[in-house]
C-alpha cells in the first residue's frame, strides 16, 4: 500500500516536474516569438530604409557575360593585288586553374591536371614544371596563358581531345574527358609577307588599333574594323542565351605603289649603299637615300623608297645598323629612340633639304611665267657674282662663259639663275614658290609628312642675297615630295597632282568602298611654259650636267642638283636628280635624292645620276614605255647582261646580299 | 477541456497539424532550392538545371521516411542507449579524419558508401538524447547544483569543442552548446548558477566583440575578428568578410515589400554565395519579398508551437526534455539563420530547417520531427494535470486532432 502510494506520488511528481518543464518551454517558446518579432522588425527596416538603393546596387553588378569578338585589319596590297600587309589568325592558348581544379575535387585524384597538363606539353610543348607549379601557385586563376600565338593549325591538333564525339564514333575518336579547362583565344596579328619591302610606306602596327607611320596609321580607322561581341543574357526562363554582333572586319587598302617597281628601286638603292659603304668614312653608302617614282599625269606614287631601311615584321631589330656595343650605348644616352625614329620616318616625306640645282628649272619657270624673262637672253658667268657684298660662287669656279637660258640650265649654273632672279625679283619669286607648294604640305596620304612653312622664305627674310641663292635651291628647305611633285607639274603641262598612294578602299569582302581618282589641284603654269622647261630639262641630259642619267633607249629629261648642307664649308652635300620620262610626253617622274654620299669628294651629281639611270633601266620596261632610239652593240650588250641579273638572278641576289649584311654585321 | 481520443486512443495520437507544416516548409524549401539553384546546376552540370533539386529531393523522401519510422519507436528505448549514443557521435566526428574530404579548406564530410554525411547534424540528435537522459535521472536538486551543470555542460562541452577543432565547423559547435544549455535551463528551475554562466558567456562575447574592434587597426585579427568587423560595417569589407552578407542584404532590401516574384531573383545569379543553402532565406525575401520572408517566420512560429504542444500532454520528464531538444534546436538555427541574413549577428554559415540545400540537415532534423511525433503519441490526456491558463491552447488542440 505504502508503495504503491509511493510509486504513485513519484509518478506524480515526475509528472509535476514534466508539467513544468512544458511550462518552462512554454516560456521560452514566448521568448523566441519575441526574438522572431525582433528580427521581422529588422527585415522590415532593412526593406523599407533600403529598397531603392539596393535594387540599384544588384542592377549595377549585372555584368553580363561579354566577349570582344576582334576584327580583322584590312590589307594593304599594291597595285597588282600583291599584299603587303595583312592580318592572321593566331590563337592563345588557355588554361582555366580553378575549373581544373574543381575537376580533381569532384573526381577525388589528380588525373585531370596530369592529363591536362600532359596534353598541353605534348602538343604545344609547353613546359611541364611552370604549367604545375602556376597551377600550385594561383588555384583560382581562370586566366592562364601557357602560350601565345599558335597557329589554327597547332589549334587544330588539339581539338579533337576536347571535342564530345557524336554517339557511336567514341572509339575512333581522339577525345579524352579528364582535359579540363583549355581553351582558345583567336586574335589576330599583322604581317608583312615582303618582310622590309616599301616598309616607309606601309607603316607598322603592333598591336590592334595602334599604327605608327605610312598607310598603316593615316588610314589606320580605314583598317581597323570594327570589333563585334559576343554576349549573353538571361531569357525569360532563366536560360543563358547568347547573342553575337559580329565584327566588321577592316577596308583593304589598294595602293598605287607597284611591289615590282618598289623592289627594283630599293635594289637599286641597296645597292648604292652597300658599294660605298665604309667608302670615305665608316658607315653606310650615304647618311640616307630615297627615291620616289611617280606617274607624271595623275600624281599617283609608283614606288617609294628610301635606305637604311627595316623590316616591318621585326621593327624593333636596329642590329642591321648597329652593334649591339652601339646600342648598349645608345640606351645609356637615351639616344634609341632617336635612332629608331630616324630609322621609321619616311625619308621621302619626312625629311627636309636643300634641293638645289633641281629648283633651276622652278626659277626659270617663274621667270618665263611673269615674262621678266623672256628665254632668248644671254649671261656671262665668270665663275662667281657679288651679290649684296656677298660673292657668291657657282660650282663651276672657273666660269662658264656665256650661256643661253636653255644653256644655264643645262650646265646648271648658279650666276645665269642669279641675274635671272635679280629681275624675277622678291615678289614674284615667293607667289610662285607658294603655287609650286614649296613650303606647304603636299597631302599626301601618309602620315608623318614635315611642315616645312617655317623652313622657307618670306616677305622679310627674303634679302637680295637670299633671293640669289634660292635661285639654285640653296637656303631654304624642301622634302622630296614637294619637288617630286612640284617637278611632275614642270614638265606635264603645268597640271599639278596631289600625290598620292591609296587609289581604292575595298571592303573586307571585296566590294569598292571609295576609289581614290587622282585630284588635279592647279595649274601652276601654262602649257607653253611647261613645252619650254620641258626642253631645258632634256638638254640638261643630252648635253648637260645630267648626260650619265641617260638610260639606254630612252630619251629622257632631268635635272641634276647639289646642295651645300648646313653648315656651310665642311664638304657635306645633297645630291639629287629628278627626271621624267619619256622626254617628250612625260609619264614618269623620278627623283633621286643622296643624303650625304660616303664619297671623298660629293659635290657630285654622278651619284644621283647613275642610281637614276639604273632604275629607269629597270623599271622602263617594266612599265611598258617604248624605247625611242637605236641601241648601240654595246648598250646592247650591256642591257642584256642586266636583264639576265633583273629576271633571273633576283632571288638569288638577294640572298647573296643578305649573307653578305650578314657578314658586315658579324664583322662589325 | 479533454480532446477526444484518436482513432485507437492516445498511444495513437497523432500530430496533424505538425506534419502539415513539416510538409509545407519541405515542399516550400524544395521550390526554393530549385529556384536558387537552378542557374548555378545548370552552369555546373551540363545545362542540368535540375540537378540540386533531384538530391534534395530523394534527402527529402529519405528524411520522410526516417521520421515515419522513428516515430513509431518508442522514445524511452533511447534513454537507455544514451550512453551509447554519445560515444557514437564522438567517433562521428573523429571518422572526418580517416574518412572525410576537404572541401572549401574544411573537413566536415564524411563519405561512405558514395554518400556523404555530415556529422555535426547526427551530433545534434545525440547531444539532445543524452542531455535529455542525464537531466531526467536528475533530481531537481542536483539539476541545480553546480555538479548537476557540470554535469550536463561538460559533455556538451567535448563535443563542441570536437566540432569546432577537427571539423572546423563555429556553428555547430554553437548549436550543440546552446542545445544542452537550454535543455538545461529549461529543465532546472531557477537555476541560478547557469544563469551566471551565460552572463559570463556573455560579458565575455561582448568583451571580446569590443577588443576586436579596438583591435581593428592592428591587422593581426584572424578571419573570425575579421567576420565581426565586416559585421559592424559590411560595406567597408565588401570585398572580402563583408561580401556574402552584402550580398545578402541587397537582396533583402531589393525585394521590396511583396518580392521581386517567385524565380526572378537576380542574386542568385551568382553574386550571393551559398544561396541554396545558407543564405536561402535572403532569395526568399529577394522573391517574395517581406511577405514571404514573414510567411516563413510565421510558419515556424507554428511549427515550433506544435512541437512546445508535444510537451503540454506527455507526462514523462524524458519525452519532454527530447521535445525541449528539438525546440531548442529549431529554434536557435532558425534564429541564427535569419539573423545573419539580416546582419543581425556576424556571419556564420547555418542552414535553414528544412528548406536550405544540404543532405544531412534535412534528413536529421525530420528525425528529430520524428521523435517529437512519438512523444505526441504518448500523451497522456486523462493523467496530464490540467493545462494551466498561460498556455491554455485547448482550441488549437482540437484542431490539431481533426
Amino acid at each position: 500500500m505504502v508503495k504503491s502510494s509511493n510509486k504513485k506520488a513519484a509518478k506524480s511528481a515526475e509528472r509535476g516536474r514534466a508539467r513544468s518543464v512544458s511550462n518552462r518551454l512554454g516560456v521560452f517558446f514566448l521568448a523566441v516569438l519575441l526574438v522572431f518579432v525582433a528580427l521581422s522588425v529588422r527585415l522590415f527596416f532593412i526593406t523599407r530604409d533600403n529598397s531603392a538603393v539596393y535594387q540599384q546596387k544588384i542592377l549595377s553588378q549585372q555584368i553580363y557575360d561579354s566577349q570582344v569578338i576582334n576584327a580583322k585589319r584590312g590589307e594593304i596590297v599594291d597595285a597588282n593585288g600583291t599584299v603587303l600587309a595583312a592580318s592572321k589568325e593566331v590563337y592563345n592558348v588557355i588554361l582555366d586553374v580553378k575549373q581544373l581544379r574543381l575537376k580533381n575535387e569532384s573526381n577525388g585524384n589528380n588525373i585531370a591536371q596530369t592529363t591536362t597538363v600532359e596534353a598541353l606539353v605534348n602538343i604545344f610543348g609547353a613546359d611541364r614544371v611552370t604549367v604545375n607549379k602556376y597551377i600550385e601557385a594561383v588555384p583560382d586563376s581562370q586566366y592562364y596563358v601557357v602560350k601565345r600565338g599558335i597557329t589554327y593549325e597547332e589549334m587544330s591538333r588539339f581539338l579533337p581531345l576536347i571535342t564530345k564525339p557524336e554517339e557511336g564514333n567514341l572509339e575512333q575518336s581522339l577525345y579524352n574527358k579528364d582535359i579540363t579547362g583549355v581553351w582558345f583565344e583567336k586574335y589576330y596579328v599583322r604581317y608583312y609577307p615582303q618582310n622590309s619591302l616599301a616598309c616607309d610606306v606601309i607603316g607598322f602596327s603592333l598591336s590592334d588599333g595602334n599604327a605608327s607611320y605610312g598607310l598603316e596609321e593615316y588610314y589606320n580607322d580605314v583598317l581597323t574594323g570594327t570589333a563585334g561581341r559576343r554576349y549573353g543574357y538571361l531569357s525569360d526562363e532563366a536560360l543563358m542565351e547568347t547573342t553575337t554582333i559580329p565584327a566588321t572586319d577592316g577596308n583593304t587598302l589598294v595602293t598605287t605603289i607597284d611591289a615590282n617597281i618598289q623592289m627594283m628601286v630599293e635594289k637599286r638603292l641597296k645597292a648604292f649603299s652597300d658599294q660605298y659603304k665604309d667608302n670615305a668614312r665608316k658607315g653606310l653608302g650615304a647618311n640616307n637615300i630615297g627615291c620616289i617614282v611617280m606617274r607624271a599625269n595623275t600624281g599617283e606614287v609608283l614606288a617609294m623608297a628610301s635606305y637604311p631601311n627595316y623590316n616591318l615584321n621585326d621593327p624593333m631589330d636596329l642590329s642591321s645598323l648597329y652593334t649591339e656595343e652601339d646600342l648598349k650605348k645608345m640606351s645609356e644616352e637615351g639616344t634609341l629612340r632617336d635612332a629608331y625614329d630616324a630609322l621609321w620616318k619616311n625619308y621621302c616625306i619626312a625629311d627636309t633639304y636643300e634641293p638645289g640645282s633641281v629648283m633651276k628649272p622652278f626659277t626659270v619657270a617663274m621667270g618665263l611665267e611673269t615674262g621678266t624673262i623672256k628665254g632668248n637672253e644671254s649671261y656671262f658667268c665668270g665663275g662667281s657674282l657679288v651679290v649684296a657684298n656677298h660673292e657668291i660662287a657657282c660650282h663651276n669656279t672657273n666660269g662658264d662663259g656665256w650661256l643661253t637660258v636653255k644653256g644655264a640650265v643645262a650646265q646648271s649654273c648658279n650666276v645665269a639663275l642669279m641675274q635671272m632672279v635679280e629681275k624675277i625679283g622678291a615678289k614674284n619669286f615667293l607667289d610662285y614658290q607658294s603655287v609650286f607648294n614649296i613650303g606647304l604640305r603636299t597631302n599626301i596620304d601618309l602620315a608623318g609628312e614635315s611642315r616645312t612653312d617655317a623652313l622657307v622664305f618670306n616677305e622679310k627674310t627674303l634679302n637680295a642675297s637670299e633671293l640669289a641663292t634660292s635661285s639654285f635651291g640653296q637656303g631654304f628647305n624642301v622634302t622630296m615630295i614637294q619637288m617630286a611633285a612640284g617637278y611632275a607639274a614642270l614638265v606635264n603641262g603645268g597640271y599639278y597632282y596631289e600625290p598620292h598612294v591609296v587609289s581604292k578602299i575595298l571592303s573586307s569582302s571585296g566590294s569598292v568602298v571609295k576609289n581614290i581618282e587622282p585630284r588635279l589641284i592647279k595649274q601652276v603654269i601654262s602649257n607653253n611654259t611647261s613645252d619650254i622647261i620641258r626642253d631645258y630639262c632634256n638638254a640638261v641630259v643630252t648635253d648637260g650636267t645630267g648626260w650619265r642619267a641617260k638610260p639606254a633607249g630612252y630619251a629622257i629629261g632631268g635635272k641634276t642638283g647639289t646642295a651645300e648642307t648646313v653648315p656651310r664649308g665642311n664638304g657635306e652635300y645633297v645630291v639629287s636628280f629628278a627626271c621624267h620620262v619619256p622626254a617628250d610626253n612625260p609619264e614618269i617622274i623620278c627623283y633621286v635624292v643622296i643624303d650625304r654620299p660616303n664619297v671623298s669628294k660629293q659635290e657630285d651629281a654622278k651619284y644621283s645620276s647613275i642610281v637614276s639611270k639604273q632604275i629607269l633601266t629597270d623599271i622602263l620596261p617594266y612599265l611598258n614605255i617604248p624605247m625611242t632610239e637605236e641601241l648601240t652593240d654595246a648598250q646592247k650588250q650591256e642591257l642584256e647582261e642586266l636583264d639576265l641579273s633583273v629576271l633571273t638572278n633576283r632571288g638569288e641576289e638577294s640572298e647573296d646580299e643578305e649573307k653578305k649584311e650578314e657578314g658586315a654585321t658579324n664583322g662589325n | 477541456m479533454q480532446p477526444k481520443k484518436f482513432l485507437f486512443g492516445n498511444k495513437r495520437y497523432f500530430d496533424f497539424s505538425l506534419l502539415f507544416i513539416v510538409l509545407f516548409l519541405l515542399a516550400f524549401g524544395l521550390v526554393m532550392v530549385f529556384s536558387t539553384s537552378s542557374y548555378a546546376s545548370s552552369l555546373a552540370h551540363d545545362g542540368d538545371g535540375l540537378f540540386f533539386l533531384r538530391r534534395q529531393l530523394i534527402s527529402v523522401a529519405v528524411g520522410l521516411f526516417m521520421m515515419v519510422v522513428v516515430s513509431f519507436i518508442p522514445f524511452g528505448i533511447y534513454k537507455r542507449f544514451a550512453l551509447l549514443i554519445y560515444l557514437a557521435s564522438i567517433l562521428c566526428i573523429l571518422l572526418v579524419l580517416p574518412l572525410g574530404r576537404t572541401i572549401n579548406g574544411a573537413r566536415r564530410w564524411i563519405y561512405v558508401f558514395g554518400m556523404s554525411i555530415q556529422p555535426a547534424e547526427i551530433v545534434k540528435i545525440g547531444i539532445i538524447i543524452f542531455t535529455a537522459t542525464l537531466l531526467s535521472k536528475m533530481s531537481n536538486k542536483e539539476r541545480t547544483s553546480w555538479k548537476g551543470v557540470l554535469l550536463t555542460l561538460i559533455p556538451a562541452g567535448i563535443i563542441s569543442a570536437m566540432l569546432y577543432f577537427i571539423t572546423t565547423n563555429l556553428s555547430s559547435a554553437i548549436i550543440v552548446a546552446l542545445i544542452a544549455a537550454c535543455m538545461l535551463m529549461i529543465a532546472a528551475p531557477k537555476c541560478y548558477k547557469l544563469y551566471i554562466l551565460l552572463a559570463l558567456a556573455g560579458i565575455g562575447t561582448v568583451a571580446l566583440i569590443i577588443l576586436i574592434v579596438k583591435g581593428a587597426g592592428s591587422g593581426s585579427l584572424g578571419f573570425r575578428g575579421e567576420r565581426i568587423l565586416a559585421w559592424l560595417n559590411p560595406e567597408a569589407y565588401a570585398d572580402g568578410k563583408g561580401f556574402q552578407i552584402l550580398q545578402s542584404l541587397y537582396g533583402i532590401g531589393s525585394g521590396g515589400i511583396w518580392g521581386k516574384g517567385l524565380g526572378k531573383s537576380m542574386q542568385k545569379l551568382g553574386f550571393l554565395p551559398e544561396a541554396s543553402n545558407d543564405m536561402i532565406f535572403s532569395i526568399i525575401c529577394e522573391e517574395l519579398g517581406l511577405f514571404g520572408g514573414l510567411a516563413v517566420i510565421l510558419m515556424f512560429i507554428l511549427l515550433l508551437w506544435r512541437i512546445r504542444d508535444a510537451s503540454v500532454y506527455c507526462t514523462d520528464m524524458f519525452g519532454n526534455l527530447l521535445v525541449t531538444g528539438v525546440f531548442a534546436h529549431i529554434a536557435i538555427q532558425v534564429i541564427i539563420n535569419i539573423a545573419v541574413a539580416s546582419n543581425s549577428i556576424p556571419n556564420t554559415g547555418m542552414p535553414l530547417p528544412f528548406i536550405s540545400y544540404g543532405g544531412s540537415s534535412v534528413i536529421f532534423i525530420l528525425m528529430e520531427i520524428g521523435l517529437v511525433m512519438n512523444v505526441a503519441r504518448h500523451s497522456d490526456f486523462k493523467e496530464a494535470p490540467a493545462p494551466a491558463p498561460a498556455e491554455d491552447k485547448d482550441g488549437e488542440d482540437n484542431e490539431a486532432e481533426e
